[in-house]
């Protein structure tokens, strides 16, 4: 790990740098009144001040739809792959996070090579949040700072970032950047006060346990009432799917060519609380009801996903969910704290 | 295997889905060398009585439309409503909600008595006859009715979305029409479209019809945090969704 730092115009020269390199490069930039990562082509519209992005960059490492396979008759069958490098610019503590969780899921049983493929020709640039959202509730889940998964950690402490290359892809990209310094023990302070401000005020959504409390919680709260009451009002839009960084959730389907001599197999997002997302050969969909989708997704985030990534909650608290949910019901702190006040838990230290 | 055999008819619509089809472009060579089309009236001269896929746009309108769609029926195998008049009745049941002579007279005057001109409720095809297949839309997408063909000479189900506009809203990355006060009924809409409306800045329409469980209650409780009326909300729904259970409950 080396720790440096680079003035804010240094910075910028440094970005035009990467854009100039023939890799893609995703940013987050201004979208409408929010913001969103998309194409970056000149270091000026770079917003790393920004406060939470529409999408996550989930879209990235799991593309909405991706061609897994193309066939010719007779049986020709050719893998696809997504090509060329590609460089994330501004990812949020609690959004690697997230990565760092579909990296465990995509590689453990059945290993995906489409999505580990994409990843090892990834490289991410993350920072912390200089503007915490509306919702975000890192804090809460211990994702206001983050300190593994990144090639490149930014974090802005004024006239300058202070830049921390974490592996050999990230020290290279940064080596012989114009006025790269050694970061002073000031600088490394400086940074320390940001990560420990965020860790306060990331939080907008205070959770009243402990994140790894929340397993247990749940243990005893599949038949709690709230989830017919919250369910009552849900349109089941999927936006809480749609906008989560930790949901995964993909179906595969295949399209022919119209001579019905070739095709493709390709898969696209899908999400938990739609109505069909459950539905199975016969038609026998076995989450019909929209409370069981509903619980079915703080189940996903709270219990089963945490079973298979060694107790992580697959919750971030970037609350793009809350944002999103126009009944307001998808608040998964308001949630989990009505069950520890219903059901008891050990009093958050 | 022979090519089956499309025939393609249209009722009370402004063929604008018909034309979806010419637009197809390069693709609709494609279409015209998998299937044998025999009947299509905005496009060949030809006419027949034998095929196996009818295609329909349009909406049921008049008494002797609900004998020629019942014919057309009886010799399909296989019919396809196409567009939102064919599949909810679309804008064309706005009608239903006047009183019929008051809706010849605003339309044609004193003219509107003349026998030919009769009249009676908008229907969606399949209150009249089975629909097996439905493209939804105003106009209908072009690329969703041709992977609905190529289902169908595959002998396989297509894939129709039954998820609110929200799922593709989102997928766009669009800022939600309700953080701008505005009421969008995209979450009770059914999807398939790409959220063309939202993604150009306006309001959904609702053109696609109905999901086949909204949730009218969430959809009314919604307007009191709000602060909108019921009122509002059914002005809103009344475009294409007039005449329809969700819409008047």
């Amino acid at each position: 790990m080396s720790i440096s730092k680079l003035s804010k115009t240094d910075f910028k020269e440094f970005v035009d740098g990467l854009l100039s390199s023939g890799k893609m490069v995703m940013g987050v930039q201004a979208h409408g009144e929010r913001f969103a990562f998309d194409v970056l082509k000149s270091a000026g519209d770079l917003r790393l001040d920004y406060d939470v992005t529409i999408l996550p960059p989930k879209k990235y490492v799991l593309p909405q739809v991706e061609t897994l396979l193309t066939y010719t008759l007779p049986e020709q069958y050719k893998s696809q792959y997504q090509e060329g490098e590609m460089i994330l610019l501004g990812v949020h503590p609690y959004d690697m996070a997230a990565i760092n969780q579909m990296d465990i899921l995509f590689s453990q049983d059945q290993y995906d090579t489409h999505y580990m493929l994409r990843r090892k020709k990834m490289t991410i640039i993350a920072c912390d949040v200089a503007t915490p959202s509306k919702n975000v509730f890192a804090a809460s889940m211990g994702t206001a700072t983050v300190h593994e998964g990144y090639d490149i950690l930014l974090t802005d402490i004024g006239d300058a970032y202070v830049i921390e290359a974490a592996t050999d892809k990230g020290r290279s990209l940064v080596q012989g950047a114009a006025g790269l310094a050694n970061a002073s023990a000031q600088d490394e302070a400086a940074r320390q006060a940001v990560w420990d401000k965020n860790k306060i005020e990331l939080n907008k959504h205070p959770l009243k346990c402990k994140p790894s409390d929340i397993p247990a919680l749940l243990d005893k709260a599949y038949n709690h009432p709230v989830w017919d009451e919250k369910a009552r009002t849900c349109f089941a839009c999927g936006s809480c799917n749609t906008t989560c960084p930790t949901c995964y959730c993909f179906d595969v389907q295949d399209d022919v060519s119209w001579d019905r001599t070739a095709g493709k197999r390709y898969r696209a997002w899908d999400g938990c609380l739609l109505e069909n997302f459950a539905t199975v050969a016969g038609n026998h969909n076995f989450r019909k009801a929209r409370a069981d989708r509903f619980r079915h997704r703080l189940y996903r985030k709270g219990k089963y996903v945490p079973a298979k990534i060694g107790g992580r909650i697959a919750c971030v608290g970037c609350g793009r969910c809350i944002t999103a949910c126009i009944p307001d019901i998808a608040n998964p702190v308001a949630i989990y704290n009505r069950l520890v006040e219903d059901l008891g838990v050990a009093p958050k230290k | 295997m022979s090519k089956p055999r499309v025939a393609i008819f249209d009722f009370a619509c402004c063929e604008g889905c018909q034309l979806q089809i010419v637009n197809l472009e390069e693709e609709i060579l494609d279409l015209i060398g998998a299937v044998d089309v025999v009947e299509w009236r905005e496009a060949m001269a030809e006419t027949s009585e034998e095929y196996d896929i009818a295609i329909i746009e349009g909406s049921i309108t008049r008494p002797e439309d609900e004998d020629r769609i019942r014919t057309i029926r009886s010799r399909a195998k296989i019919l396809i409503a196409i567009g939102a008049c064919a599949t909810i009745g679309g804008i064309n049941k706005l009608k239903n909600n006047f009183d019929l002579d008051e809706v010849r007279n605003c339309v044609y005057g004193e003219a509107g008595q003349m026998e030919h001109l009769e009249t009676g409720q908008t229907k969606a095809v399949d209150e009249v006859v089975k629909v097996d297949y439905k493209v939804h839309g105003c106009p209908m997408t072009g690329s969703e009715f041709a992977y609905v063909v190529r289902c169908l000479l595959m002998g396989k189900t297509p894939e129709i979305p039954d998820y609110p506009v929200c799922v593709e809203c989102k997928m766009k990355e669009n800022v939600c029409r309700w953080e701008y006060g505005e009421i969008c009924i995209g979450p009770i809409t059914r999807a398939g479209c790409g959220a063309k409306c939202p993604s150009a800045g306006f309001r959904c329409f609702g053109c696609r019809g109905y999901v086949d469980n909204p949730n009218v209650e969430a959809a009314k409780e919604v307007m009191d945090k709000y602060g909108l009326t019921v009122d509002d909300l059914r002005s809103k729904l009344v475009l294409f969704g007039s005449k329809q259970r969700p819409t008047y409950e």
